[in-house]
């Protein structure tokens, strides 16, 4: 580009400009007005709605539209006026304790009891200790906006009554241990019913108790209930094990004795069988000649019972007093009166 | 020319600064001139007018709106004192009569504090506390099920059945009455008054919740007490319920040694003796037959077994086996 390109170019800018100098000076300030109220139009004309918002556009205060996410365009100056609501969000209410933000992937809760909001009365007038999550979401972005002025206030007093009222309708003991998914449910559904009362665009969509502990105060004597049913069970528990170390094997002997006594039956019952048959025979044949054949019994004892005798003294039958021949040694002494039938 | 061309100028900025108004979504309005009200309340939200500087608007809230009452102390017919906090709903139905009774809410909040604390007051301190705490009887129904089921539950033993009335006696520890009108009733009836009163206000009370229920301090502590007492009660019947269920079975286990052990002995003597009269009528009635010849036999066996052992023997000369050896002499 040479200079002399250079010089053309910039008479040109220089001509236009004068150009426009004239047409300023020829319409004056109404057309700066026009241009500055045209860019501030332009710019707050638009407006982007987040992935998690609805917008419910007014015009002159009129519901208009719900506009969807995304960017959009609206009327200036105030005629069009965008609210927006984070109607997809899962909002959640919390009773009894406060949690104050997530550090290292955990959460952190606000030190202090809001025992004000968890203590409760129940059925039997004893106290809990009840705290609970609600989480919601806004079912319609009109009515949560226009319907009622502090819709989260409205929640948590609803929500606080309606927990009392079916804790109230339950034993203490149930409230502990096993009413809670009952209690949940339940209070769900009645502080749904009473939401739709006021008519607020709001669906919940659960409740969830959190701790349920009788009063700090109470809570050492509620430990102690459940160490004694330990301690219960376990003082049955050595009894029957002892039980059960000992009466089987009692059992176990008294089958032994009996068994044993079965024995004895059988043996002394076979023996005297034994003893009976081995009499009949001997019997029948000593009745085929009585005389001689209890004389060679009686020798034949005799016999073997002399023959293993270690001394045999004869002595005469009118000999007086053998003593003497015995010495001091008087129980060996015996005087045989053996005597055949 | 020029003037008359600024006037209504002039009119016209007037006019869109004061005249024109918007009344939006949840909002409804009255038109004062001088603080007359003139024409009919506005209660549709868009772009409306009125005479600029003349006439004034007034801009009341349409939506629902809460009132939080002080939590009251407050003594029931059976004399506890709890405390009781309540919130009410309520909205401007006729703002004419709400600008003319109260101007704003500012104005009506001491009066919503005067008419539902004395209304709330009232319809407490006429019931008992167990009217206030629970809605319905169907803690009664949850008892006589629970004690129905414990004494149908069939078969089972006595320690069971020890062992459930502690169970149901630990749930039922407070004082269960019936009630006759219950929370929810209580709280409409609180409402129902309340609503009456403040119609003539221009106002809509929605509903009235008992949103807190509690024992006042000092009761508080001697209900904490009671339930500490309570549980140490049960506790010590559980334990006591455990020995007793000890003893039992090492009563029990007694028993049963003694009587298996004594069955053991009565039955084996039994089967002893039997076999014994068996064999004494085996004996007898084989024996029987030759009475004489066994006592010889057997004397002879006697001999035999009671001389076995290398004794030393004395025989007179008269007995029998030296019959022979004497005559021969």
């Amino acid at each position: 580009m040479t200079s002399n390109d250079l010089e053309e170019q910039l008479r040109e800018w220089r001509e236009m400009i004068d150009k426009l100098k004239v047409t300023f000076q020829k319409l004056g300030g109404p057309l700066i007005f026009i241009v500055i109220l045209a860019v501030i139009g332009s710019a707050s004309s638009f407006y982007t709605i987040d992935v998690s918002e609805e917008g419910v556009i007014t015009r002159f205060g009129r519901y208009h539209h719900t506009a969807p996410p995304g960017l959009h365009y609206k009327i200036p100056f105030g005629i069009d006026q965008v609210h927006k609501v984070a109607s997809k969000r899962r909002l959640q209410e919390e009773f009894g304790f406060r949690t104050s933000g997530v550090s290292d992937g955990r959460s952190t809760y606000v030190s202090g009891r809001f025992a004000d909001e968890s203590l409760m009365l129940t059925g039997d007038l004893n106290v809990g200790d009840v705290t609970w999550i609600l989480q919601y979401e806004i079912s319609d972005p009109w009515k949560f906006l226009f319907h009622a002025r502090d819709v989260q206030r409205n929640i948590r007093d609803v929500s606080l009554s309606i927990m009392r009222r079916v804790v109230g309708d339950r034993l203490v003991g149930d409230v502990l241990t096993v009413g809670r998914v009952e209690i949940a449910d339940e209070a769900k559904r009645l502080t749904q019913e009473v939401l739709d009362r006021y008519d607020m665009g709001i669906r919940v969509v659960t409740i969830n108790l959190q701790d349920v502990n009788p009063p700090e105060s109470v809570k050492p004597a509620f430990n102690d209930v459940n160490a004694a049913k330990q301690q219960q069970e376990e003082a049955i528990n050595v009894a029957e094990r002892e039980y059960n170390r000992f009466v089987p094997e009692a059992r176990g002997r008294a089958d032994q004795l009996l068994s044993e006594a079965d024995a004895y039956h059988i043996n002394v019952v076979n023996r005297a069988k034994g003893d009976a048959s081995r009499f009949r025979s001997i019997a029948d044949e000593y009745r085929k000649a009585p005389e001689i054949t209890r004389s060679r019994l009686y020798i034949e004892t005799m016999e073997g019972v002399l023959a293993g005798m270690r001394r045999l003294t004869v002595v005469d039958e009118r000999l007086q007093g053998v003593l003497p021949i015995f010495g001091s040694d008087s129980a060996a002494l015996k005087k045989a009166e053996v005597q055949p039938r | 020319m020029k003037a008359i061309f600024f006037a209504i100028l002039f009119a016209l900025g007037i006019t869109a600064w004061n005249g024109v108004f918007i009344i939006t979504e949840g909002q409804q309005a009255l038109i004062t001139q001088f603080g007359k009200i003139v024409g009919e309340p506005i209660s549709q939200a868009g772009l409306y007018w009125k005479l600029p500087l003349v006439q004034d608007v007034r801009v009341f809230d349409k939506r629902i709106l809460s009132w939080d009452g002080d939590p009251n102390q407050i003594p029931t017919k059976d004399k506890k004192y709890i405390i009781v906090d309540t919130t009410a709903r309520w909205r401007i139905t006729d703002p004419v009569l709400f600008a003319q009774t109260v101007q704003n809410e500012n104005g009506v909040r001491a009066r919503l504090d005067g008419i539902l604390d004395g209304v709330t007051r009232d319809i407490i301190s006429r019931h008992s506390l167990v009217e206030a705490v629970r809605n319905t009887n169907s803690i009664l129904d949850r008892v006589k099920a629970k004690q129905e089921l414990a004494e149908n539950s069939a078969p089972r033993t006595e320690q069971d059945e020890a062992l459930e009335v502690l169970e149901v006696e630990e749930e039922i520890s407070g004082e269960i009455e019936a009630i006759q009108v219950g929370r929810e009733r209580l709280s409409d009836a609180i409402h129902e008054r309340a609503r009456t009163e403040l119609v003539s206000l221009g106002i809509d009370l929605i509903d009235v919740q008992l949103r807190r229920i509690a024992y006042e301090e000092s009761v508080e502590s001697k209900v904490f007490s009671r339930m500490i007492s309570e549980r140490q009660r049960i506790a010590e019947k559980i334990r006591s319920l455990g020995k007793a269920e000890e003893a039992r079975i090492k009563g029990k286990m007694n028993k049963d040694l003694k009587e298996i052990e004594s069955n053991a002995y009565r039955k084996s003597e039994e089967i002893r003796g039997r076999a014994d009269a068996e064999a004494i009528a085996i004996y007898a009635d084989s024996l029987g037959k030759n009475p004489e010849f066994y006592t010889f036999l057997r004397t002879l066996e006697a001999y035999k077994k009671s001389f076995a052992d290398k004794g030393e023997m004395v025989l007179s000369t008269d007995s029998e086996f030296l019959g022979f050896l004497k005559r021969k002499q």
